[in-house]
């Protein structure tokens, strides 16, 4: 095991380094470069910014630098935001965001696993059809549609209850439960397909017969036998499907108008921010290889027959 | 038969709604099983001898399935539709129960010992550490080498024979009154089939329960069955003791199934003689005897007759017009077997 999550690091870490180098190249391909701008330059001025942020020198030579203070942890300074360093906004920003997105994953997780399973004990009855419905609304509706439906649930509710639930912002529980919502929904429509399938498929399952056999009651046979097997395939899609929550939190950051890092990854695109680019890029990338690994370490507890394999 | 079975069934009917129709799997089905006693259930692959058995403990799915008529009486209580015995469970607790392919019959995220465990702590009320320690003692029972290590493994980690070796455990774990096996040996090679059959013999020996073993091997049969019941397109035909099933057999169904099966006696010259045709559409059952259509020896009055029940001797049972007394009494002409 110890040697097993070891081979998984090393992997990740090649993964990371990969990610880095393609978005270094990509990135400094793109026309145009972090000091161009709407006020004209002089060519002294340029010349001094370009010397104090290094980019006279030879790309090679700059790929190297930034590979040994990424090694470092250390992304240097943001080109847009006077004075910030990328570690700073990073450090700021992505608490937000990881909480906006385990939140919605656990969403999406439990929500999945929940309406799944209904759906496969309700099959072909009403409860089922109106899930699948749901399920089909879920995946192929936009998120920007459902934060913005959000929005205008929160205002009715707050008309109609005469409470005060926040319509945007960030600081306490109400201002986070409406957009990890929105945010899981999609993944979560998903996850409750793949739940009902797996399911379906192990209801005629031998070994459920076997449990039948043994007079086992149906609740216990439910949640003994057949959760924890057909729980399988929703845990494996549910690591890379942490990417797709990531990117979607851009979107409802945006909305919502929560300060997260996704504002930051989009603009400094446009802005050619070549530190905070890097930044972000890596770091994510560096986050969704742990979520990743993690997703499979939790695999093996799950499901037995994975431990010995490695 | 006695007054007082161990499980008495009678008229079972079972039908199967499918969306080609409707499936009549079991036909008015009677047998019975003694206590102490092995009874062999035979037949050829979808003659309706898992649903008769299956259906009787529950275990069919309804729906898609239906029992429309019959009853099953065991040791004195009527339980089809049943589940418990005077608020004692029927299944696992009364009748245990062992399938045909052990490698997908078990839970394959739960280690064996808790799947040997699950039904002493549902109807013993063991607490989870009694019932371990009564699991371990169950592999040991069934043969298992290092019992106590084995108890905390998983189904993977198992061979089939081991695996089936663990449904046993499982299935006599509350000292059944009734074992019903279902192909138990037909997922395992030959040596393995021999071993798990003399279990289940010194097992039921030990415990003294009644066995009902569901098979289409008829070699299995001649070495562990005390009666034989035969089954054929959803109904009995013959039924008797395994010394009768097999050297007077007196349905033309026997009769065929013996021709086909092979021996190692020298001292026969035997070419193996299979059955001609497959067996009737169960959507829409002949009118007849089922066998009317393959029966080298129908009559008219086969294929538009049911044959009723005719009384060969005190333990012998035969469907077929054969026997009726108009019928200028053809002998079923007794191979060497």
């Amino acid at each position: 095991m110890p040697r097993y999550i070891g081979m998984r690091l090393l992997q990740g870490i090649f993964t990371v380094w990969f990610i880095a180098t393609a978005t270094f190249w990509v990135m400094h391909s793109i026309p145009g470069d972090p000091l161009e701008s709407e006020k004209a330059m002089s060519p002294e001025i340029r010349a001094n910014l370009e010397a104090k942020y290094g980019l006279d020198k030879n790309e090679f030579i700059q790929y190297w630098i930034f590979l040994g203070n990424m090694v470092r942890g250390d992304f240097g300074w943001s080109f847009e935001h006077e004075n910030r360093r990328v570690n700073d906004i990073i450090a700021e920003q992505f608490p937000v965001s990881a909480t906006l997105g385990i939140l919605a994953i656990v969403f999406a997780g439990l929500g999945g696993v929940l309406w799944g399973a209904l759906t496969a004990l309700y099959r072909n009855k009403w409860p089922d059809v109106l899930i699948i419905i749901l399920v089909i609304l879920g995946i192929s509706v936009p998120s920007f549609v459902f934060a913005t439906v959000g929005q205008l649930g929160i205002v009715t509710l707050n008309k109609i209850a005469g409470i005060d639930v926040p319509v945007a912002g960030w600081g306490t529980v109400w201002h986070m439960l409406i957009p990890a919502l929105v945010l899981g929904l999609g993944t979560m429509a998903f996850l409750t397909r793949l739940m009902r399938t797996s399911m379906l498929e192990i209801v005629n399952a031998d070994y459920i017969r076997t449990a039948r056999s043994k007079g086992v009651p149906i609740a216990q046979i439910f949640s003994r036998h057949q959760l924890r097997n057909a729980i399988l395939p929703v845990l494996t899609v549910l690591g890379p499907s942490i990417a797709g929550i990531t990117t979607g939190g851009f979107v409802v950051e945006n909305v919502f108008g929560i300060p997260g890092l996704g504002k930051y990854f989009v603009t400094a695109v446009q802005q050619s921010d070549y530190g905070v680019i890097m930044g972000t890029t890596v770091f994510y990338g560096a986050f969704l290889v742990l979520m990743v690994i993690i997703v499979d370490l939790l695999y093996a507890v799950v499901d037995p027959r994975v431990r010995l394999n490695k | 038969m006695t007054a007082n079975s161990l499980l008495q069934v009678s008229n079972l009917h079972v039908e199967f709604t499918t969306y080609g129709g409707i499936v009549h799997a079991v036909r008015g089905a009677d047998f019975h099983v003694e206590r102490g006693e092995t009874l062999a259930i035979v037949g050829e692959s979808g003659c309706g001898k898992s649903v008769a058995v299956q259906s009787v403990l529950g275990l069919i799915p309804i729906p898609p399935g239906r029992i429309t008529q019959g009853e099953a009486i065991l040791d004195g209580h009527q339980i089809l539709g049943h589940q418990t015995i005077e608020g004692k469970d029927i299944r696992g607790n009364r009748v245990g129960m062992i399938f045909q392919d052990p490698m997908t019959s078990l839970n394959p995220t739960m280690t064996i010992g808790n799947q040997i465990a699950e039904p002493l702590k549902l109807h013993r009320k063991m607490s989870g550490a009694q019932a371990k320690k009564r699991a371990i003692e169950l592999l040991e029972m069934t043969k298992i080498p290092e019992a106590a290590k084995r108890a905390s493994q998983y189904p993977f980690e198992f061979s089939g024979g081991m695996l089936q070796r663990a449904m046993i455990a499982m299935a006599i774990a509350c000292e059944p009154d009734l074992l019903i096996a279902d192909e138990p040996t037909t997922a395992l090679d030959v040596t393995i089939q021999a071993q798990i059959l003399e279990l289940i013999k010194d097992l039921q020996q030990e415990v003294g329960m009644g066995l009902i073993l569901i098979t289409h091997d008829l070699g299995v049969v001649a070495g562990v069955a005390d009666r034989v019941v035969v089954m054929y397109a959803g109904e009995i035909l013959e039924s008797g003791t395994a010394d009768e099933i097999f050297f007077a057999p007196s349905h033309p169904y026997t009769l065929g199934l013996l021709s086909a099966m092979p021996t190692n006696r020298r001292d026969v010259v035997q070419t193996l003689m299979p059955i001609p045709g497959s067996p009737p559409d169960l959507f829409s059952p002949p009118e007849g005897c089922g066998y009317a259509a393959r029966c080298p020896q129908a009559m008219e009055a086969c294929v538009a007759n049911r044959p009723t029940q005719f009384t060969v001797s005190d333990s012998h049972f035969s469907k077929c017009w054969l026997h009726h007394e108009a019928c200028e009494h053809r002998v079923l002409e007794v191979q060497q077997v």
